[in-house]
């Protein structure tokens, strides 16, 4: 299975390099003056050609001894259309038991497939609908990591911006709201190892937060510290219930308030957050979240970093107001 | 070892021919954003991260009122924008702003600064 596995993954990023090469293209998610960074664990609202390598989570299980988990991901976003994109991604991860047992292995492999619905400059708004697949039997389902059903999820996600509020709100005009919800249909709804039923769950998360940079360039140039005028302060907020076909399940919520910061550059951001669990099913103390992100589009403005097809999203042209 | 050798191939690929342009992004401004000045300044100079497109960027300064307030055309070197001003009264103005770095990527803003009032 492991060995089938590998060979899926790499038939997938093949078929990605063929499609990387031929590429051309553009910008990742500004809306007008509002630049909405790619927050670390939701998803940001636009179809983009980015990579988080890696992002990286500690965290502590709910179990009783609670167990370490290492979590190890890679997220590849290409754009296909200016308003098409597609991401791939998989995360390797690690359990450690207290006893000494150690669970370790890729998850399943995971695509979503985006559209961009809508790029409203004037009011930040950005719009997008998703469809996030997770490939049953592709990770290491002997560890436990993995199913052997698919997960499908369609998605719609949202980015706000508040620099359209009249002057007098001030440095409020940079704060920003992104936010996404999904529902989770699983390809079976019975598992029969464990003989139980595998739930539908409803998958949302938010976050909010402030743009130092949004202050500098469009409020106030309080003539900070370069590095400071880099920085997007954040807080997250990822949440899953089952909802339907839960019979003998939990059916508790489970997820994470992440408080941490952002730090914006030209060709990449990293982030670091602090993973507060909503609740003992969904974690024991407090893990970390971190994540060094890649720009394709600014890194490779003429190759992998522009629409595969449609051309540039910015064709030369006069601007005008 | 497939998987490892194509992820390798990959980052050799992409990093190897990273170029050096991006969004351009303001840096600064004479007058700074959302600043008072004391005294009438002559032209509104935006200074971007990046080179621009000369051809495909460009600035106009408005008073409250949403009137035109410069005067000229922009004058664009490298990274640098400017655009004179005719003479200002007390008041607040804004400056709107779309620049087009020299890799076709496509950024705008505005701000605002007021002149008297102190």
């Amino acid at each position: 299975m492991l060995r089938s596995s590998s060979c899926w993954r790499a038939f997938a990023l093949a078929l990605l390099f063929v499609a990387l090469s031929a590429a051309e293209a553009l910008a990742h998610c500004f809306v007008g003056a509002r630049f909405f960074p790619a927050t670390l664990a939701t998803d940001d609202p636009c179809v983009a050609d980015e990579m988080s390598l890696p992002t990286v989570q500690w965290s502590k299980t709910g179990d009783v001894p609670a167990a370490t988990e290492w979590d190890i991901s890679v997220e590849l976003s290409k754009r296909i259309t200016e308003d098409l994109g597609i991401s791939i991604g998989d995360t390797w991860s690690n359990i450690h038991q207290p006893g000494g047992f150690t669970q370790a292995g890729f998850g399943n492999l995971e695509t979503t497939l985006q559209y961009q619905l809508l790029k409203d400059g004037q009011h930040e708004l950005a719009l997008l609908l998703g469809l996030v697949v997770e490939w049953g039997g592709t990770g290491a389902i002997d560890s436990g990591l993995a199913t052997p059903w698919s997960t499908l999820t369609p998605t719609f996600y949202f980015g706000k911006g508040f620099g359209d509020l009249p002057d007098s709100f001030g440095w409020l005009r940079a704060f920003a709201v992104t936010g996404q919800i999904g529902y989770q249909f699983p390809t079976r709804s019975f598992d029969v190892d464990s003989g139980s039923f595998i739930p539908q769950v409803l998958v949302y998360g938010a976050s909010i937060q402030y743009s130092m940079p949004y202050l500098k360039s469009e409020i106030r140039d309080y003539q900070l510290p370069d590095f400071i005028n880099h920085l997007i302060p954040i807080v997250e907020m990822q949440l899953s219930t089952p909802v339907a076909n839960n019979f003998g399940n939990s059916p508790i919520t489970i997820g994470t308030i992440n408080p941490g910061v952002i730090w914006a550059g030209t060709y990449f951001q990293v982030g670091a957050e602090a993973v507060f669990p909503v609740n003992h099913a969904s974690g024991t103390g407090v893990g970390f979240l971190g994540q060094l992100h890649l720009y394709l589009d600014d890194m490779f403005p003429t190759t992998i970093g522009r629409p595969l097809l449609g051309g540039s999203s910015a064709p030369p042209q006069q601007l005008k107001f | 070892m497939r998987l490892r050798v194509l992820i390798l191939s990959f980052l050799a690929m992409a990093f190897g021919s990273v170029a050096a342009h991006a969004h351009a992004m303001l840096d600064r401004a004479s007058p700074a954003v959302g600043s008072t000045v004391a005294s009438a300044p002559r032209e509104v100079s935006l200074t971007f991260s990046q080179n621009l497109e000369a051809a495909f960027s460009s600035v106009r300064v408005t008073d409250a009122n949403g009137a035109r307030v410069d005067q000229g055309k922009p004058q664009i070197s490298g990274n640098t924008m400017r655009i004179g001003l005719k003479s200002l009264s007390q008041g607040t103005y804004r400056v709107r702003w779309q620049a087009l770095s020299v890799d076709t990527h496509k950024t705008e803003g505005s701000f605002t600064f007021t002149v008297g009032g102190r």
